[in-house]
């Protein structure tokens, strides 16, 4: 009677242990998302300029380039050249 | 234990485990929607494309910039609302933007030919510090370069441009 008691005993113990185990691993997962979307949201909040400019390949669009161009177009040639000139310096800005 | 004992216990466990798995999800929604978008580099590039606009038309300047021969100093003063721009805070706050115009002729690239600025100065400051990630609370600057002609001379325009607007861009 005992020996079966004791049995029983041991079997809700390791009951409990699964349920006990499973639930600190939801809190765990739960705590990890919630930081993720914390970085997440801190992360991708930041609308970037670059994300709006239409590239293609080899050269860049924007506003501003397209009016450069047009004052180009109405320079002379030896405007023009001051114009490449500083486009080649300023290229990597 | 009897059966119907556990299964009660197990129902309350299952309530519990639902209620903490909604909760987190309602966490974490909260966290993501409460942070607002940063808006300012794009804000700051309008801006800058606003106030070129206003300088340079089809490659050539704007000829309410000069006075005859030279720059026009009435421009200056009423910059803000010739090229239609508000910058006045709400409230009697300070103002956010700040905007600064300088004109070099093409051929003197050293010497400014003429310099604009409107808004509040003091988020210049910030400029310098910008790409520190714990001074995001700073103002966001941006500067810009175009080249237009005006009576056979060409002319480089920068155009830089700072945006308050912490409260509303970052948390």
């Amino acid at each position: 009677m005992s020996n079966r008691r004791l049995k029983n005993n041991k079997a809700q113990v390791s009951d409990i242990m699964t349920w006990v185990v499973a639930t600190i691993i939801i809190i765990l997962i739960l705590v990890v998302f919630i930081y993720a979307s914390s970085l997440l949201a801190q992360k991708t909040k930041i609308i970037k300029i670059k994300e709006m400019k239409l590239e293609i390949p080899g050269e860049e669009i924007n506003w501003l380039n397209s009016k450069t161009s047009f004052a180009y177009l109405r320079s002379s040639e030896e405007q023009r050249q001051i114009i490449d000139k500083w486009k080649e310096e300023n290229k990597n800005e | 234990m009897n059966k119907r004992g556990e299964e009660k216990i197990l129902a309350i466990y299952w309530f519990v485990i639902l209620t903490l798995v909604a909760g987190g999800i309602f966490t974490m929604t909260i966290l993501f929607y409460n942070h607002p978008y940063d808006v300012r580099e794009v804000e700051s590039q309008i801006l800058i494309n606003n106030i070129a606009d206003c300088l340079s038309r089809g490659g050539e300047l704007n000829p309410e910039l000069f006075e005859g021969e030279e720059f026009s100093e009435e421009f200056k003063t009423n910059f803000l609302q010739t090229c239609n721009l508000y910058f006045e805070a709400e409230g009697g706050e300070a103002e956010e933007y700040y905007s600064e115009i300088t004109i070099y002729n093409a051929s003197r690239l050293d010497l400014p030919v003429y310099e604009i600025n409107a808004g509040n100065k003091n988020l210049v400051a910030s400029c310098n510090i910008q790409e520190e990630k714990k001074y995001k609370r700073e103002a966001r600057c941006m500067e810009e370069n175009l080249f237009s002609v005006k009576g056979g001379k060409l002319y480089l325009i920068k155009i830089m441009s700072a945006i308050g607007k912490a409260k509303e861009n970052v948390k």
